[in-house]
């Protein structure tokens, strides 16, 4: 069945901004409309996604004030939170609602300033950060999200054997991807001795296995089958999973699963028609290090345990056999949190007709996006694949 | 107060867990049906969604399950250097939990307590001296 496609893509510079959220997420709505052709007033629905404005910057119902500010105002707007999976659940339910013909043409976007530029500094944005762990029963432990995936990690390099370099390796392989983004918050490559050399954040982690604090926002245009005939360039979107795992850590089946992510896969891939060796490039979320390995791991690409050596071979390289994250992912691309799912559709639609410039992947055909919210509590899995 | 009491007082809530934690005794959920043990109470149990639980007294010993030194810390923990929170495997069930001296996976632990702070209670593990 033909399924809602992507005509248009845009997104700002991830880094660090002075603008404030309207701001920023109007520059990269208009890069998307621009992009697909289409003005403010052909929207039907405006679907939004920012997670943590309200904590960060005294700011809430965002929805109006961004459709106004692009000129849409009196639109149709929903507005998602789910950690740092915000902005994918929002895309979820635009192509669900496109596919389902209760609209034609719908923005789909997010926005999110995490870096100083807030007034909050680290310990506070530390804390807003942990908000997504368990009040009760985690919060008090003093637990970090760099815990949560560092308590992961640990275990999976216990059971595994998974080392320090092999992470490293991945935060190496990502900043190069990186450096070939004009988007990317870093812009300069590192080395695995550089990593493990930084300064420790929450052991396994170092300063370089994570990723950093980002402001920015990124947007798409998605329109139902018929209507995408009229435009150029168009990306299908085949398959969409969403899955939530049990909260907290502590009473997951097999924390290091992240079966989440699995069972979105899962389900992405039937509706898609596709195994996970169909995947010819990965957006995953990167969020650390030791999450992308796990990412991997889940999403089929790599047998459980193989995810570090194959990252330290070279194979989710640019130029290896399932690159991931050409992008330069969560880690050199940045990461403002209610950005970063459409963001990595973005990455998907540029990278599938062959727009990505100096890091493009050699002539894909299918696509992936692993956007993972809190302790993976939230994962949704998306297929993009190029239109005939 | 005894343990005997905070079975007796119905649902466990978290008001309830917390202060048995605060007492030295930490409180679970067992279920009826899948036999799967919480330390972190719920109105069903979380992996078959069964609302038949009944509370339980955990075992105040366990063992490290997986550990990080947190070295970035959030407020208000911020200002305290380094510490270590742990998944600390308690008889049945698995808790997240601050430990007071450095760790590793498979170390002997127990209860030495609470870490209090305005966000609540969190159960302060320690090791075992061999």
């Amino acid at each position: 069945m033909a399924r809602a496609a992507v005509v248009g893509a845009g997104m700002t510079k991830f880094g660090v901004h002075e603008q404030p959220l309207q701001e920023l997420f109007g520059e990269a709505a208009f890069a998307a409309l621009d992009d697909a052709g289409v003005g403010s007033r052909d929207l039907d629905a405006l679907y939004f996604g920012n997670a943590m404005s309200g904590q960060a910057e005294n700011e809430t119902h965002l929805g109006p004030r961004m459709a106004s500010h692009i000129g849409a105002a009196g639109l149709e707007v929903q507005r998602f939170e789910d950690a740092c999976a915000t902005s994918a659940n929002a895309f979820k339910n635009a192509v669900q609602a496109v596919d389902a013909g209760v609209h034609d043409v719908v923005l789909v976007g997010g926005v999110e300033r995490c870096t100083p530029e807030t007034g909050k500094d680290t310990p506070e944005m530390t804390r807003i950060f942990a908000s997504a762990s368990h009040r009760q029963y985690e919060q008090p432990t003093g637990l970090t999200f760099p815990g949560v995936f560092a308590l992961l990690t640990k275990r999976h390099m216990h059971e595994y054997g998974t080392t320090e370099e092999q992470l490293a390796e991945v935060a190496v392989k990502n900043h190069a991807h990186g450096r070939l983004n004009p988007r990317a918050h870093f812009g300069k490559e590192t080395t695995v001795e550089e990593v493990l050399e930084g300064p420790v954040v929450a052991d396994p982690f170092r300063l370089m296995d994570c990723c950093p604090f980002s402001d920015g926002a990124s947007a798409v245009v998605v329109v139902n089958p018929e209507y995408a005939e009229s435009f150029d360039d168009t990306v299908g979107v085949t398959g969409l999973g969403h899955a939530t795992d049990i909260v907290p850590v502590a009473d997951k089946v097999e924390p290091t699963a992240t079966q989440s992510a699995r069972d979105a896969a899962a389900q992405a891939y039937e509706q898609a028609g596709i195994e996970a060796d169909d995947a010819d490039f990965a957006e995953v979320h990167d969020c650390f290090t030791g999450a992308e390995v796990l990412a991997t791991e889940a999403l089929g690409l790599f047998e459980d345990g193989e995810g570090g050596p194959a990252a330290a071979a070279g194979k989710t390289a640019l130029s290896g056999e399932t690159p991931v994250n050409p992008s330069g992912g969560l880690k050199a691309k940045g990461h403002p949190i209610g950005a970063t799912g459409t963001a990595q559709i973005v990455e998907l639609t540029e990278q599938l007709r062959g727009e990505a410039g100096d890091r493009q992947v050699e002539d894909p055909s299918v696509g992936l996006a692993h956007n993972l919210g809190g302790d993976t509590g939230t994962t949704l899995v998306t297929v993009m694949e190029e239109t005939a | 107060m005894s343990v005997q009491t905070y079975l007796e007082e119905g649902t466990l809530t978290n008001e309830t867990w917390t202060r048995a934690l605060t007492d030295g005794t930490l409180l679970g959920q067992e279920c009826a049906d899948c036999g799967h043990v919480t330390a972190a109470p719920k109105a069903a149990c979380v992996r078959c969604g069964s609302r038949d639980t009944e509370t339980v007294e955990l075992p105040t010993t366990g063992t490290v399950y997986t550990v990080t030194t947190v070295h970035v810390a959030p407020v208000p923990f911020d200002g305290e250097g380094p510490y270590d929170v742990a998944l600390v495997d308690a008889g049945d069930a698995r808790l997240m939990a601050h430990v007071g001296e450095a760790v590793e996976i498979g170390d002997e632990v127990e209860l030495d307590g609470a870490v209090e702070h305005e966000k609540g209670a969190g159960a302060l593990f320690s090791p075992v001296d061999d």
